[in-house]
């Protein structure tokens, strides 16, 4: 089978009986619909080469996850934005450091490069928070749920990932600020024609915005 | 019959655990040289300078304290002992200062602010998941987070000592010159003479060994930690206890291979 124009092919065995595969085209966008949030859990570790499986193969981008050693398995996140539920942030950094770290890290981004982008994506996304300086410095243990989740939002755009793994990312969003987040990654999405997205939800109505390319059900 | 043949095992124990934290601590130690590159980021370079902040500058305003009456307490003993004799003071406060207590007590204050600190911060970070958040934004959490912080611990020990010895050696000679009229110019004067390569390089060896020692104890015991928030104290109390054994174990050993 060639894989090369696939952005995800999974095929593993969790634990005995179960088995999950299923292939993502490389230019799509794809609803993962698990059935409760320990399987998302489990799936997301899968993915982000956390969680080696029982059996089986994860492939990003071409790139066997868990055939690789540790430093190539992280290489490979440099073209995978991840954002996950809890927002995924580092503990003692600033809302600004950490939307920063990564694009700084990888493309030696400084403020003055992105402050424009960061400020029109808030703008957007959060548009009812006008005093974005008062919150940009706040660690994430002082910023709500909604906070964190677009912190990780903007930094994972910054990189310009050529995949994007949404995590629950409209859980416990009210509908305006689910609308305004479809609206984002959907337009983040269209920006290039090889990216890809991947949304892992429920099956609830909130991400029936998100028009799919494919949706697979997972039902282990 | 039981705790008989306990007391060699608990014993036992002891040693095994001590190796296998060394083992782990010496492995940190050659992983940071191996990556030292990784300081030439900006990113990573900022964490060093952080950690410099955090250990060297911060811990001044505590050493200048120490250091002081220290330098004044020997002084002051050893006058009321034997007098004023410029070259006895000058002997005991290279012997006493620059050589013992300069490196053991500057390694005691950095265990207790910054080992425990940075034992703590590593922990939370781990328990929390945030070295995995690290890994899926493709940083490797061992470049940015243990590197700088190994570098920059043992250069702020090094300099720190150098700090406590000077600020020791001027408070000690300053306070006789007050309460006795010793001119400070002699007292110094002592030291200087007396002062060799050997008592140089010895102190340098304590205090990069001490540095060193205490950064990479203070992650290993970070790292180690697994499972939930009570895992915090236990990696910071561990890394305070095995860093202070280790720190009298490693003076003993420089001191024995330097004058003995």
């Amino acid at each position: 089978m060639n894989h090369a124009s696939y952005a995800c092919v999974l095929d593993v065995a969790i634990t005995a009986p179960h088995r999950i595969a299923f292939q993502v085209p490389a230019g799509s966008v794809c609803k993962l619909i698990v059935s409760s949030r320990d399987r998302k859990n489990e799936l997301l570790s899968l993915l982000t080469g956390l969680a080696p499986p029982a059996a089986g193969s994860v492939q990003l981008l071409g790139e066997d996850l868990y055939a690789q050693d540790e430093s190539q398995r992280i290489a490979v996140f440099r073209r995978v934005g991840v954002v996950p539920e809890d927002g995924g942030l580092i503990s003692n950094l600033k809302m600004w450091e950490n939307i920063l770290l990564p694009s700084a890290y990888h493309h030696a981004h400084r403020v003055e490069d992105v402050e424009p982008r960061v400020v029109a994506l808030f703008n957007d996304l959060y548009p009812d928070r006008r005093d974005l300086r008062s919150i940009m410095g706040k660690l994430p243990d002082q910023l709500s749920l909604r906070e964190r989740r677009l912190t990780a939002l903007v930094r994972a755009f910054l990189m310009e990932p050529d995949l994007v793994i949404y995590d629950f990312v409209l859980a416990g969003m009210d509908r305006e600020a689910a609308a305004r987040i479809v609206a984002a990654t959907s337009e983040f999405q269209a920006q290039h024609r090889d990216r890809t997205s991947i949304y892992l939800c429920t099956d609830e109505g909130a991400y029936a915005r998100v028009q799919a390319d494919q949706t697979i059900e997972l039902e282990h | 019959m039981s705790q008989v043949t306990l007391l060699p095992e608990r014993i036992g124990r002891i040693f095994v655990d001590a190796l296998r934290d060394w083992s782990a601590t010496a492995a940190l130690v050659r992983y940071a040289l191996a990556h030292i590159v990784a300081l030439r980021h900006p990113v990573v370079a900022r964490v060093l300078y952080r950690q410099i902040y955090f250990t060297g500058i911060e811990a001044l305003r505590a050493i200048s304290l120490i250091a002081l009456l220290t330098g004044i307490v020997i002084i002051v003993e050893t006058v009321s002992l034997v007098g004023h004799q410029p070259a006895i003071l000058g002997q005991i406060m290279l012997w006493v200062v620059v050589r013992e207590l300069g490196p053991l007590l500057t390694g005691i204050v950095i265990i207790a602010r910054s080992s425990s600190a940075a034992a703590a911060e590593l922990a939370t970070m781990k328990i929390r998941g945030e070295m995995n958040s690290l890994r899926v934004m493709g940083i490797d959490p061992m470049d940015i987070l243990i590197v700088p912080r190994i570098v920059g611990m043992t250069l702020s020990v090094v300099a720190v000592t150098f700090y406590f010895q000077l600020t020791a050696i001027l408070g000690g000679f300053a306070a006789t010159s007050i309460w006795y009229g010793v001119p400070l110019r002699q007292g110094l004067q002592g030291v200087i003479d007396l002062m060799t390569v050997t008592e140089i390089l010895a102190s340098l060896t304590k205090a990069l060994a001490f540095g060193i020692m205490i950064a990479a104890t203070s992650c290993s015991f970070g790292l180690r930690a697994k499972g939930t928030v009570t895992a915090v104290p236990q990696a910071a109390t561990g890394a305070v206890m095995r860093g202070i054994i280790t720190l009298f174990l490693l003076d003993g050993v420089i001191t024995y291979l330097f004058f003995v």
